[in-house]
């Protein structure tokens, strides 16, 4: 076994991720592409930690889920408060900030 | 040996094409729902690939906490706010967006992956990353993030609260 085809995995992680990002207006899939792109991140961390025989990069992707699980209260909170507010899920709706005059 | 190997590399592309499969679905799918079971997926293949990595308590952490609060809340909340179609962004190009964005970040990803593989090609002979390892680290040389951690989820625990509390109080005055 070879870590390539870990890094390999990762990298496809990352930009399924990035792709769900730019090409979705759905909130929800947003937000579970950064999910998904935090998480890749984590797998390298973790193959890094066997790669390099230190159990430091471990430690490090266990702190970064707890990042993830507050970037996801946060995340989710903002989603309920939109929807609420305009009843719909569409990213292009929330421009009020863009309003410029 | 090589038997071992075979059967690494077997469990290794079972997970990815979960892995895969799950987060394609999630990025593809209508119905938020959907989604959701699709990153479902991919999280347990990823706890999977952490297991194969001989990171045993990174495995359980992910299984406990993407698994078991990231994912379910999610799920909770779509649920609960139940969209109705006409609630839903209208993506009439949907395919033809995913497919351009595809295109447009495959030289990124080749780039990426040929960055990583500088790096070397054998894993290091090391026992398992177990729960006594993580723990001995984490509150000697990682002390402090894990502070800074805690105070992380402190605050976005009270913004969370913040943010999606009724208003009713200040719309009556």
């Amino acid at each position: 076994m070879s870590p390539s085809l870990f890094f390999l995995l990762a990298s496809l992680l990352f930009s399924i991720g990035l792709v769900g990002i730019i090409s979705r207006k759905n909130l929800f899939v947003i937000y579970m592409s950064i999910e998904l792109i935090l998480s890749s991140i984590n797998l390298l961390l973790a193959t890094l930690s066997k790669v390099l025989g230190d159990a430091s990069g471990s430690v490090i992707a266990l702190l970064l889920i707890a990042v993830i699980a507050a970037e996801a209260a946060l995340f989710l909170a903002i989603i309920i408060h939109l929807y609420k507010r305009h009843k719909t899920l569409d990213a292009d709706k929330f421009n009020k900030l863009s309003e410029v005059n | 040996m090589p038997d071992t190997n075979t059967l690494e590399l077997t469990i290794f592309s079972i997970l990815a094409l979960f892995m895969l499969g799950g987060s394609l679905t999630m990025i593809s799918a209508k119905q938020t729902y959907i989604s959701a079971f699709g990153f479902l997926v991919a999280m347990l293949g990823l706890a999977g690939e952490f297991a194969l990595l001989d990171s045993r308590f990174l495995a359980v952490a992910q299984i406990m906490v993407s698994v078991g609060a990231i994912v379910i809340l999610s799920i909770l909340t779509i649920l609960t706010i139940n969209a109705k179609e006409e609630n839903l962004p209208n993506e009439p190009y949907k395919f033809l967006w995913i497919i351009g964005t595809a295109i447009l970040i495959a030289p990124f990803t080749f780039l990426l992956y040929n960055v990583l593989t500088l790096l070397p090609e054998h894993f290091a002979t090391l026992e398992a990353i177990n729960s006594k390892v993580v723990g001995k680290l984490l509150f000697s040389e990682w002390v402090l993030p894990f502070e800074i951690v805690s105070i992380l989820l402190l605050t976005a625990m009270l913004g969370a609260i913040v943010i999606a509390r009724d208003k009713v109080k200040g719309a009556k005055r």
